[in-house]
């Protein structure tokens, strides 16, 4: 978890989601997310219409470093990080920000025997609207295994179906790899 | 979605990528489960069928209810966001929708990945409508409540979608009948579930949050979402 962070940048409905501003705002930070060597994120085509805008990274100062972009620029859009708490709240304390509110994760409830192994669980969480199947990780692991396909490769087929950018290419490859040695 | 079995070569490339396992090859020949399919269009938009043999369908209420609720490019017309949720905290710098002392809570029905039939929000949304509490306006879910109980439309009890996000907030007085029925859903449900507690944060203080919750014998992730105020209203 220590490498992967999603920053997410969402204008606000009846404030300025309909507003120039606020559009140009948006373009301005998938502009800055992009530059820094993002993991994963949202295609450019999306940055002008849609009303959030999505990245991730593998390195937390990375992530530092784009906040203080944000904060020196002053566009005045809702910044949410997601990621390990502990080193979020270090980030933005030594920026000189505060935390203004937080989504706290209590976990998963119900009938979890329905739901496939921790591993291949991990990949299809990665993708937040789940459009990963279970059964395509299997599928890729497999070929991995009698190398048919590079596990780069596998990675990037697997991200296909997730278009709001924050599948974590970075971190699939290492869990993908892990997979692929086993027999799933 | 259908698929043209007279066109279907087998190739098997719509069973690997759908998300909930609803197509199975039958004689070689890939079938859709009617029922198991949320259409969510991945398998039209990502399978690339060789021989364009998946073909989306004009669906008719109550099947229709099936797409907004599963596909990641739908935009919900009451939230003009695509997914299955609101803004909700992510744009609380500028909202305010979650003040000093209040919680929100989203729990997302048949995340991660399995599924759920509309009819389980029910378990939660006619108890939570109980007690008081505050639904989100603009959720998606809020909208097919039809009463002040809690019930949604029996038409559409039966449709399965991948998640249905139930947003609502309350005052801390409250926490503990949440946590409540939180835990005698579980008891009962036929799927999987995720919670999310919601909290606006003072003088950093994410701790003291943390600590109510475990308090009531819950356990909070490592990880979060955390809006980082830099949201203005002047724009």
């Amino acid at each position: 978890m220590k490498k992967d962070y999603v920053i997410l940048a969402c204008l606000a409905k009846g404030i300025n989601r309909e507003t120039k501003k606020g559009r140009e705002g948006l373009f301005r930070i998938a502009q800055i997310l992009s530059q820094n060597n993002p993991v994963n994120i949202i295609p450019e085509v999306t940055w002008k219409i849609s009303p959030v805008v999505t990245a991730v990274y593998d390195e937390i100062e990375t992530v530092k470093k784009i906040i203080k972009t944000l904060k020196e620029e002053d566009i005045g859009i809702s910044i949410v990080v997601s990621g390990l708490i502990s080193e979020i709240k270090k980030a933005v304390e030594e920026i000189g920000l505060n935390i203004h509110t937080v989504h706290l994760s209590l976990g998963t409830f119900g009938k979890k025997e329905l739901l496939p192994s921790k591993k291949v669980l991990e990949l299809t969480t990665s993708c937040g609207h789940h459009c990963i199947s279970p059964q395509s990780i299997k599928h890729y692991a497999k070929l991995i295994k009698n190398k048919k396909i590079t596990v780069e490769k596998a990675v990037e087929k697997l991200a296909e179906p997730c278009v709001c950018g924050i599948f974590n290419n970075s971190r699939a490859i290492s869990i993908l790899t892990e997979l692929s040695e086993l027999d799933i | 979605m259908r698929i043209a079995e007279d066109l279907c070569n087998g190739c098997g490339e719509c069973v690997i990528i759908c998300p909930t396992n609803a197509i199975k090859l039958i004689q070689k020949k890939a079938v859709i489960n009617r029922d198991l399919c949320v259409e969510c269009s991945i398998c039209y938009t990502n399978a690339h069928c060789p021989v364009k043999a998946i073909k989306p369908e004009r669906l008719k209420w109550p099947r229709i209810i099936r797409n907004p609720f599963s596909s990641v490019i739908a935009t919900h017309k009451l939230t003009g966001i695509p997914g299955r949720g609101t803004e909700e905290m992510k744009t609380n710098d500028i909202t305010g929708r979650f003040k000093k002392g209040e919680f929100g809570f989203s729990i997302d029905v048949g995340r991660p990945g399995v599924g759920t039939r509309l009819s389980n929000i029910e378990l939660f949304t006619t108890k939570l409508a109980e007690i008081g509490v505050e639904f989100e306006e603009d959720s998606p879910v809020t909208a097919l409540l039809i009463d002040d109980l809690g019930h949604i439309n029996k038409e559409i009890r039966n449709e399965r979608v991948i998640s249905a996000f139930i947003e609502f907030k309350i005052s801390p007085e409250k926490l503990q009948q949440v946590f409540k029925i939180i835990k005698d859903v579980e008891k009962v449900i036929d799927t999987v579930f995720t919670v999310g507690v919601i909290s606006k944060i003072e003088n950093n203080d994410i701790t003291s949050v943390i600590d109510l919750i475990n308090q009531h014998g819950f356990k909070v992730a490592p990880n979060a979402k955390v809006n980082i105020g830099l949201g203005k209203l002047i724009i």
